[in-house]
């Protein structure tokens, strides 16, 4: 069974409870779901992970290629998300909502980090006017999820 | 001596308007494109000049024609003319280009700030050719004729040879009298003072916090330049790697590293160990970040802050800009290692109505 049919399942046995960390497992990949809240459509998700050995020995060109392409994919969230930072000694790229969502009640944004070593990460940020940034849950519905999960993985294959 | 007494009082009256409108000056730097070399022209708002009123060439006038005593005096142009239609353009709202000298502004900004004078660090150590006039010549350009001096010489030589006669005092200077200014070169003791900035130009840092951190230096430089004689400006960008630039480099390069702020402190402490000896210099580092660094850096980088640079620096000031995606970490960070030392001041600047109060944090410690 694929990660993103894996999590789906994992999900709707845990309808209705707070502060559960999901983790499937395929092989080398794993998921890591830590949810604040899960509910029958959707999941409240402070992180949203890819783990693999597949990506310990990219180089900064593959990766930003894998993220270039992750970008494209990743077109369905509240805003697109653009490659931001690239780190050439960690060798990871940062990724964030391009233009982040912005109204009276201050910035929101994704972030995703494509990592060397490596993970395939997604939270979300809120910066209210005066107050520092923090880190919010994602909400994304249960479909959303696992199709983010899928295109984790079709990245990481294309590398 | 009148026309004099009105220009001191026309430029009373702009020092006053630039005064009521410095903190949108400041805020807003309009005026850092008009920087000449020592003068800044500023647009002043609604400063009425007063001035000749024409009136149309052959329309006759006041107190012209004929006429009795006791006769009202007509207005040249009664009864012609109709009725005039709203302009479509907006108007200019009287605006005024007036040059200031950066010293000036300068003055103007430690008044509205109330920022303290600054105690330069140690003794000037460094002495430099300075052209002072403090002597006389027989020889010399017109312009350079001390004019009492050649008329006393004059005076002299008049009453000396009996040509000089009370009842008619015409003293006539001939060439042998001419006396001229002329100058000696002296050695001054000199304060040297340098300001680093260091700017992360990483891909989350857009040209708008750019534009902040430039009207923040203009503000910065013109009061250490106030303060010091010559101030040199150094410039360091750094996203996950760092290089010195120009200044031109430095406020419009944007890169898409990572940011990896102790590179940019390693450039610095570099710099400072190559070009600035600390017992000659007193040396200013004003960094501006939006405060997303990366990995673990922050201990690699305060361990660079506090072996090298602090010790070195009067004065080491973080400003945190805000990008976009809100502000990062480094600012609670660098407060919390750095937060009580004497030499370490931080702001954050969430937008450009917050350079005001981050000049005065910054300068406000008179160091």
């Amino acid at each position: 069974m694929s990660l993103s049919a894996q999590l789906r399942s994992e999900l709707a046995q845990l309808v209705g409870q707070t502060n559960q960390t999901v983790r499937v497992v395929d092989g080398q990949r794993s998921v890591r779901c830590e949810a604040d809240r899960v509910e029958p459509l959707a999941v409240t998700a402070l992180v949203l992970v890819l783990e693999t050995p597949e990506l310990a020995n990219v180089t900064l060109f593959e990766i930003q290629a894998a993220s270039a392409d992750l970008c494209r994919r990743v077109n369905y969230l509240l805003e697109p998300i653009a490659p931001i930072e690239t780190d050439s000694q960690g060798c990871s790229v940062q990724m964030r909502s391009n233009p982040p969502q912005q109204d009276d009640n201050g910035r929101r944004y994704y972030e995703l980090h494509l990592s060397r070593g490596g993970s395939v990460e997604l939270c979300r940020y809120e910066k209210q006017p005066g107050q520092p940034r923090t880190r919010v849950p994602a909400v994304l519905t249960h479909e959303v999820t696992c199709r983010l999960v899928d295109d984790f993985v079709a990245t990481v294959e294309g590398l | 001596m009148e026309i004099q007494r009105d220009n001191r009082r026309f430029k009373e009256i702009v020092r006053g308007r630039i005064k009521e409108n410095l903190r949108k000056y400041i805020t807003h730097g309009e005026m850092i494109g008009r920087k000449g070399r020592d003068l800044v022209s500023i647009p002043v708002p609604q400063l009425d000049v007063p001035k000749f009123r024409f009136g149309k060439n052959g329309s006759g006038g006041v107190g012209q024609g004929d006429g009795k005593v006791g006769d009202p005096v007509g207005q040249p142009g009664d009864g012609d003319g109709g009725q005039g239609g709203a302009g479509s353009e907006p108007g200019s709202g009287h605006l005024l280009e007036v040059d200031v000298s950066l010293e000036e502004l300068a003055e103007m900004l430690g008044d509205e700030l109330e920022l303290p004078r600054i105690q330069p660090k140690g003794s000037a150590t460094i002495e430099a050719e300075k052209s002072k006039y403090n002597s006389i010549r027989q020889t010399g350009p017109e312009s350079l004729r001390h004019r009492r001096r050649t008329y006393l010489r004059a005076l002299r030589r008049q009453i000396s040879t009996g040509n000089y006669e009370v009842d008619d005092p015409r003293v006539v200077p001939i060439r042998a009298d001419h006396q001229y200014r002329s100058w000696n070169e002296v050695p001054l003791p000199q304060v040297n003072a340098v300001a680093i900035y260091l700017m992360d130009v990483s891909g989350s840092m857009t040209d708008e916090q750019k534009q902040i951190v430039r009207t923040e230096a203009f503000w910065i430089d013109a009061w250490l330049a106030k303060q010091y004689h010559g101030v040199e400006r150094r410039y360091i960008i750094h996203d996950a790697v760092a290089k010195e630039v120009d200044e031109h480099t430095f406020y419009h390069t944007r890169e898409s590293g990572g940011t990896r702020i102790s590179s940019a402190y390693k450039e610095a402490a570099e710099l400072i160990a190559r070009d600035l000896p600390v017992d000659q210099w007193n040396i200013y580092c004003f960094q501006f970040s939006d405060g997303d660094n990366w990995g673990d850096d922050n201990r690699r980088a305060f361990e660079l802050l506090a072996e090298r640079i602090l010790p070195a620096v009067n004065l080491f000031c973080y400003g945190q800009v805000e990008s976009p995606y809100g502000s990062g970490d480094f600012l609670d960070a660098i407060e919390k290692e750095f937060g009580n030392h004497e030499a370490v001041v931080t702001s954050e600047i969430a937008d450009r109505d917050g350079i005001y109060e981050s000049i005065r944090t910054f300068l406000g410690k008179g160091r």
